[in-house]
């Protein structure tokens, strides 16, 4: 049975239509804070698979490239907002780095709504279940990158 | 260094169609340093390879290396054997990499990542420009150090064509005119005199017009 994010941000289970998996890269100092809390609430689906980076500016396209090649459906990544990042410029970067990488999904004929850049305030859990929907919503109208 | 860039992914993808054991390798040299053919490179290249491949239904096995250089025979020395492990060799080194790997190693199969594109400088991070031609007869103790062959989009050899304007090449407007520049520049260094020169016709053949160069230093020779 899959999950399904309710209007109240709530996972409900739907057997009817599989979520596919969703990588998340996220900042340490932002990011992550959030997703911890919203797991642990449950209010992030299971087939969220949230990494950690020291800062987003960490993230490489290979990476990126990398977690579609694993079996993700979507890949985004969460950094601190441009003016708040701990070492200047990290999150402006990952920005770049996930640009680059939508243009290299576009040459493969595959989606570049499949990625995406969100940035976080420190602490903020909104923005992150915001997002998680928003890729959901995303590869529910896409077909599956990856058959099961 | 040698300037280079990654080829659009869909040619790279049909050069390779029939391929089902690929070795991307890079090279550590100038397109390591140009961001287009390194580590890092070998590897989001594979990458988007390996995926490109397994959405089109017919997976991939790809493996990834990068060498010191790929224009110097001991490095490609191991690549004479495992080379023919793979269908294909997948080389990311400008095209003198690719060359030498085809005359060096005639039983490998080896394909071109790379368009490469010009001798050039790092402008800033993520930016190259042209700045030598490679032409074998170089005259920037003439010019200033600016080379007209090469940033001059006529390679005129006396002074700026009738299409400069406001410092500015008629080719494309956000163009510096070489000439332009030299100009200013020896005058202000009072070597104006050079500029009352004429540089005879230039003779093109040391720039490859006859035939592909060769460079023997004798005392080096083994």
């Amino acid at each position: 049975m899959s999950e399904h994010m309710n209007n109240n941000h709530q996972i409900t289970k739907s057997p009817n239509h599989q979520i596919g998996r969703i990588v998340a890269f996220c900042c340490n100092y932002t990011a992550s804070v959030a997703t911890d809390t919203l797991r642990e609430a449950g209010l992030i689906p299971e087939s969220l698979d949230v990494k950690k980076l020291p800062c987003t500016g960490r993230i490489e396209v290979h990476a990126l490239l990398d977690a579609f090649e694993q079996g993700a459906e979507a890949v985004f990544v969460a950094g601190c907002r441009a003016d708040e990042c701990h070492n200047l410029s990290g999150s402006r970067r990952a920005e770049k780095r996930v640009g680059y990488t939508k243009k290299l999904l576009k040459e493969l004929g595959i989606e570049p709504d499949r990625i995406e850049m969100f940035f976080v305030h420190c602490g903020e859990t909104q923005p992150i279940v915001e997002a998680v929907r928003e890729m959901t919503a995303r590869i529910s109208k896409l077909e599956q990158l990856h058959s099961t | 260094m040698i300037i280079a860039e990654q080829k659009p992914l869909n040619e790279i993808l049909e050069m390779i169609s029939g391929v089902e054991r690929l070795l991307v390798l890079g090279c550590r040299g100038c397109v390591a340093v140009c961001s287009t053919g390194g580590d890092k490179e070998v590897g989001v290249l594979a990458s988007a390879l390996r995926l490109g491949r397994k959405k089109a239904g017919r997976p991939i096995e790809i493996d990834e290396e990068t060498y010191v250089r790929q224009c110097d025979p001991e490095y490609l020395e191991p690549l004479k054997e495992n080379g023919k492990k793979y269908d294909a060799v997948l080389s990311m080194a400008c095209g003198v990499g690719v060359n030498f790997i085809a005359d060096r190693c005639p039983d490998v199969n080896v394909l071109p990542a790379l368009n490469t594109s010009f001798y050039g400088a790092n402008l800033s991070s993520g930016e190259w420009a042209e700045m030598c031609a490679g032409c074998g007869a170089c005259v920037l103790h003439l010019t200033g150090g600016l080379c007209p062959v090469a940033r001059c989009a006529k390679s005129l050899s006396n002074g700026p064509c009738g299409g400069s304007v406001g410092g500015k090449c008629e080719i494309n407007k956000n163009l510096p005119c070489i000439w332009h520049q030299i100009c200013e520049k020896l005058t202000g260094r009072k070597q104006d005199q050079l500029l009352r020169e004429i540089m005879p016709i230039r003779d093109w053949r040391p720039s490859g017009h006859g035939g592909p160069r060769r460079r023997i230093r004798e005392d080096l020779l083994p």
